[in-house]
Formats: structure tokens, sequence, C-alpha cells
């Protein structure tokens, strides 16, 4: 490109310049500490209005006093000094939405931080939002396909219904999200994952699971990490909802995963402690109930006349030693519509996912699920409900009578179906075979350590054998007779030769 | 117990102080003295101070603009900005406060209160390099 060439284009480009003067409000910076800054001035700012900072810093204005305004920053503080020239931007902190967002990694002001270059955009959401009103909203009758058949079977989610996913440290919580946004695929589901101080390795591996099963094409990963600021935590899953209602907005289901909330509440009680909030029970300042009800509420299922579209949210809470009572597990257990309850003991007896059926409930799910599977799970449930009671007596094993040892086996079968393998989402059809032929008590004569394996067999030999009852669950979500008598005939079928092979 | 801020303090002050003719005054000062000793507040008095006098002139319909300008400004332009000023804020009396800076290049930058006009030559550069340097 010659000289001349570049002297040109600046030409054109000062020709379109047009600088407009408007009148700032401008502050200056009386303190700064652990991310918290003391403006003077700024007096007709709003609350969670963003401000800049000479340096080209982000913060948002929490605290209006009479002549102080208590701002977070939004990044580094180092670089602020006292006496540093801040203006009001006139504007609620936005995050930038566009299409091209879906497969990138975004921090909570929706900067990449991928290293794939610029989102391009010329759209922005406010982070916060009133959630949808009563007039829009539909009632729940969409199921979410999780994959994992102890959720889909028992605990089943739908679409626009908040499900927390709370347990202890290392139980699997991830896991179970992680399975439900691979198993999201053809699913016509947009993915959003919040990661609020997570390890960054920990994200690096969850990126490169989703990408391996090809799923970033559908998700969006919002990330706060650990070495960042407590207030990109705090504003991280606002941000990663305003993403989701964008979606929502064209009509779209998106599924949004706060990964987890125990961190969020951490952060915000920093924030509130820094900023001289009166903390109140554990520390947590009086409206930490607020910070996550305006945040869960805002999942919902709009009806047409609307725009259509859902948010599911699956919000995670990390207890400690398995105490529920705390006071962030109770206020998000109260908030949504179930929980599913995953539990150490469980996790380590080799029952995985680790999920506590009996703890566990789904408010709103089961109008989601599909007629078919509603007819075995019943079955199921009760079935795993009379194991667990009769458990205990499982160690006196020969002096029980006929009837409570077939309730044994059953029940020692069941569990071992529900189990299931990371990253091996199970499809709905396959789910409701594998059901059938246990609730009906086709697998009772399996010997319990062979279910794994017959399993497998028969899903595979019912695809090629049972295809009416297939093509009847795909298409109308429930089997005739006819269907039915099919796979009755392959389930038997494969059992002889199964049980004469092994 | 509740604290009274400064800002209180500083008004009502001026309220007691308004309407007294200059003898009354000076015997009120020694009082207000005395209060701000009993409450502790005298390390609060610059402060309490400055707000008094904002006070004074935000209710005289007085406003202090800082300008600040590369160059010394010239009768004509200090008359015409008197003019607009007293518009823009409907205030009765407009108090400039001059001072130089170099740094602007040019033009002049008006601070009224918290509230910045920016018309310096600096900052349009600097709004012309943000311009120019934006991603497309």
């Amino acid at each position: 490109m010659s000289n001349n060439h570049i002297v040109e284009i600046l030409k054109k480009e000062i020709d379109n310049f047009k600088s407009q003067i408007k009148v700032e409000k401008v502050g200056q910076v009386m303190e700064v500490f652990d991310g918290i800054a003391k403006v003077s001035g700024l007096s007709d700012i709003k609350s969670s209005e963003m401000v800049t900072f000479s340096n080209g810093e982000t913060g948002v204005a929490l605290n209006l006093e009479e002549d102080t305004v208590g701002v977070i920053i939004l990044g580094d503080f180092s670089k602020i000094k006292e006496g540093d020239e801040v203006k009001a931007t006139g504007k609620i902190l936005e995050v930038p939405v566009s299409d091209s967002i879906l497969g990138r990694v975004v921090n909570a002001i929706g900067i990449p931080i991928d290293g794939k270059g610029a989102i391009k955009t010329n759209k922005t959401y406010p982070i916060e939002k009133v959630a949808p009103g009563v007039i829009t909203r539909l009632s729940v009758s969409e199921p979410v396909a999780t994959g994992i058949k102890v959720i889909d079977a028992i605990i089943p989610v739908g679409r626009g219904q908040r499900e927390l996913i709370i347990g202890d440290r290392q139980t699997g919580k991830t896991a179970i999200v992680i399975d439900t946004i691979l198993n999201q695929k053809g699913q016509n589901m947009i993915c959003v994952y919040v990661s609020i101080g997570q390890k960054d390795s920990k994200l690096r591996k969850l990126q490169a699971r989703l990408e391996e099963g090809k799923s970033m094409g559908y998700t969006v990963i919002v990330s706060a990490g650990a070495s960042e600021a407590a207030a990109m935590s705090y504003i991280a899953p606002y941000a990663g909802v305003s993403i989701a209602e964008y979606f929502m907005d064209q009509g779209k289901d998106v599924l949004i995963i706060y990964d987890d909330l125990s961190k969020h509440a951490v952060a915000y009680r920093e924030i509130s402690l820094l900023l001289r909030r009166p903390p109140g029970r554990e520390a947590y300042p009086g409206d930490v109930f607020y910070l996550h009800s305006r945040l869960l509420e805002r999942a919902c299922r709009r009806n047409k006349e609307y725009g259509g579209g859902s948010i599911t949210a699956l919000p995670i809470v990390e207890t400690q030693a398995g105490d529920v009572t705390a006071y962030i597990p109770t206020n998000v257990i109260s908030i949504t519509d179930g929980q599913i309850f995953l539990e150490t003991d469980l996790f380590y007896k080799g029952i995985r996912p680790a999920v506590n059926v009996g703890l566990s409930v789904s408010r709103v799910g089961s109008n989601a699920q599909i007629k078919a599977m509603k007819k075995v799970a019943g079955t199921l449930k009760l079935d795993l409900a009379q194991y667990r009671e009769l458990e205990a007596f499982a160690q006196f094993g020969s002096d029980l009578d006929d009837a409570t040892k077939r309730q044994l086996e059953r029940g020692k079968r069941a569990v071992e179906v529900l189990k299931q393998l990371q990253y091996a989402p199970v499809k709905i059809e396959h789910q409701v075979v594998t059901l059938y032929a246990l609730t009906k008590g086709f697998m009772d004569d399996v010997p319990v350590e062979k279910i794994k394996e017959f399993e497998a067999g028969l899903i595979e030999y019912s695809e090629h054998n049972a295809k009416v009852f297939y093509k009847e669950i795909k298409e109308t979500k429930m089997w005739t007779e006819k269907g039915e008598a099919e796979l009755k005939k392959a389930i038997a079928d494969f059992k002889n030769s199964f049980l004469t092979r092994t | 117990m509740t604290t009274i801020s400064n800002n209180e303090i500083a008004r009502a002050i001026y309220l007691v102080s308004k309407d007294k003719s200059p003898t009354e005054q000076s015997l009120l000062y020694p009082k207000i003295i005395q209060f701000l000793a009993r409450r502790h507040l005298l390390s609060k008095t610059s402060d309490i101070l400055l707000k008094l006098g904002k006070i004074i002139n935000s209710e005289e319909g007085r406003t202090i603009v800082v300008v600040k300008s590369a160059f010394r400004l010239g009768e004509k332009t200090k008359i015409e900005l008197v003019q607009t000023l007293k518009k823009r804020y409907s205030s009765k009396e407009i108090v400039l406060d001059e001072k130089l800076d170099k740094n602007l290049l040019g033009g002049m930058r008006l601070e009224i209160n918290d509230e910045v006009i920016d018309l310096s030559l600096k900052n349009k550069i600097g709004k012309l390099q943000e311009y120019l340097t934006r991603p497309i």
C-alpha cells in the first residue's frame, strides 16, 4: 500500500468523524481498596450505572451515599489512583450480545477470553432486568432431555424450570451438567455455562470436553475465574442470563447453568462487607435472598404471544459436609422448583451419578415428562421406594419371605440400571426400553453384575428388532399394543440368547 | 444514635444566621463554635465550611465555574460565556474562576460542580484517536 493511499483513507475517516461534545458528570476517586472505590461528585448517578475511570477500567456504582458513591471496579484496581477522574456513562451495566457469541468463552462483561478474536456485535443487553411477568408466562410442558437416566425418569426437568443441583464437593455436580450439555445436541437448545469462581484449569478441561463432544457450537461459556475480582463473580450470572435472554427473545429454548451460586454469594458477601453494608446471618448481607431470587426468576417459559422461548436454569450449590440447612442452600432450595441431591456416601459406594432419589424432587417436571417415560418411571419409583424401606433387612438374607426377597432383588437391579458412566448420555427411547425391561421384571433373573452388559446388548438388539416400538416413541411419545408386543418379544428373545451365552 | 451529616450541620448554620443583623451574627458565631466543640466536630470544620459555601452559593443563585484554558480568554468571550451559562444554569450570578492549563492545547474546559463541558483541543484529539483506532 502506498503512503498516498494511507493518507487518502485517513482523510476520509477524518471527514466522517464528528466529535460530539456533551456535558459529562465526573467525580474524583477518594479512596481505592480491595476492588472498591469511593468516589466523590457524580451527583445524578443511578444505581448499577456504569462508570469509567481515567485509565479505561470500568466500574459499577452500587452504594449511593450523600456525598460519595461506592463503586465496584471490574478489572484491575491497582492502576487506579486517588484523585483520578471518574466519568458517569449514563448507562446501566450491559453486555454485548450476538449470534456469533456461540462457541465462545467470554468474561463477565462479555469480552472474549478464548483468544479467538473480537466478537462482532452492535447490540447490548442490560445485565439487570425485571423478570417476565405472570401474563407472559406458560407452564412447563416440554422436557429437557438430560440423557441421565435417574434424572429423566425420576426427577424430570422441564423447559423453563429451575432445578437445583446440590451436594458436597467432589460428588459429580459439574459432571451432571456437562452430560446435560452434551446431550442437547440436536435438541434445539442453546446452552450457557456460567462459571463462577472456578479454577481456570477446570474450565479449560470442561471447554475441551465440550469441544470434543462437538457441543461448543450451541454453547456459550461465561467465566469469572477465581483469580478475578469478586465484582466479576458477582455480575457473571446476570451477564449469563442476559445472553440467555437474547436467545430467548428469538424464540429459542436456552439452558443456563450457574456453577456455582455458593461462590456467587461469597463474592457478594465480600463486596457488601467492603461497602460497609451490615452483615446478617453467616455474615451475608440482608439482600442475599433477593440476589438469587431475582436471578432465578428470570428463568421462564414464555407463551407464543410474547415471543415464545424459554430459559431453563440449573443452579449448582455446594454444601459443607452434607449440611443443607445452611443459609445459602435453604435459600436456593426455596427459590427453585426442585433439587437433585448428590451424596458422598453413594458416590463412594459406586452409585454414580450419586443422586439420592429419596431426597431429590422435581416440583413441576413431571408435567413435562413424555407419556411413555411416565408410565415406566411410575413403577420404577415404587420399586426404589420399597427397596429403600427393605434395605435394612437385606442382611438377614435367607430369613426373608419370597415377596421381600423379590423386592430386594428388583431394587438392586434398579439401582444398577440407574448407574451411568460420565460423558455417556442415553437417548430417551433407549431409557424407555431399559426401564421397561426392568419394571416388567425381565431383568429379575439376570445376575446383578451382568446388568450393565445386558442393558447394552438389549439396546443394540432392540434397535434392530423392535423398530415399530422405537418409531412410536419418537413420533407419538407413547407405545401402542402392537409396539409393546414387538418389544416384549425382542426382550425375551435377547434374554434367552444372553443367558445361554453367559 | 443517628449521625448528623456535615451537610445538615452546614445547612443548620446557614438557616440560623441567614436573616440576622451583623451584631446578632457576631453573638451567634461563638455559640456555633461551642456547639461544634461539644459535639466533637471541630475536626470536620473544613468540610462543613466547604458545604456551607456551596449552600450559600446555591441559595443566592451564584454558580462558580472553573474555566480552564490554554490561553487567557478575551473579555468578549468571557461576557458571552457568562451569558450562556446564566441561561443554562438559570442562576443570577456566574463567577468565573479562570485557570491556565497549557496541556489543553487550545479551547477550554468548564467545570461546574461535578459537571464537565470539555471543549478543549486535547479532548477532541483524544476522541479522534478513539474513533480512528476503534475495532471494526
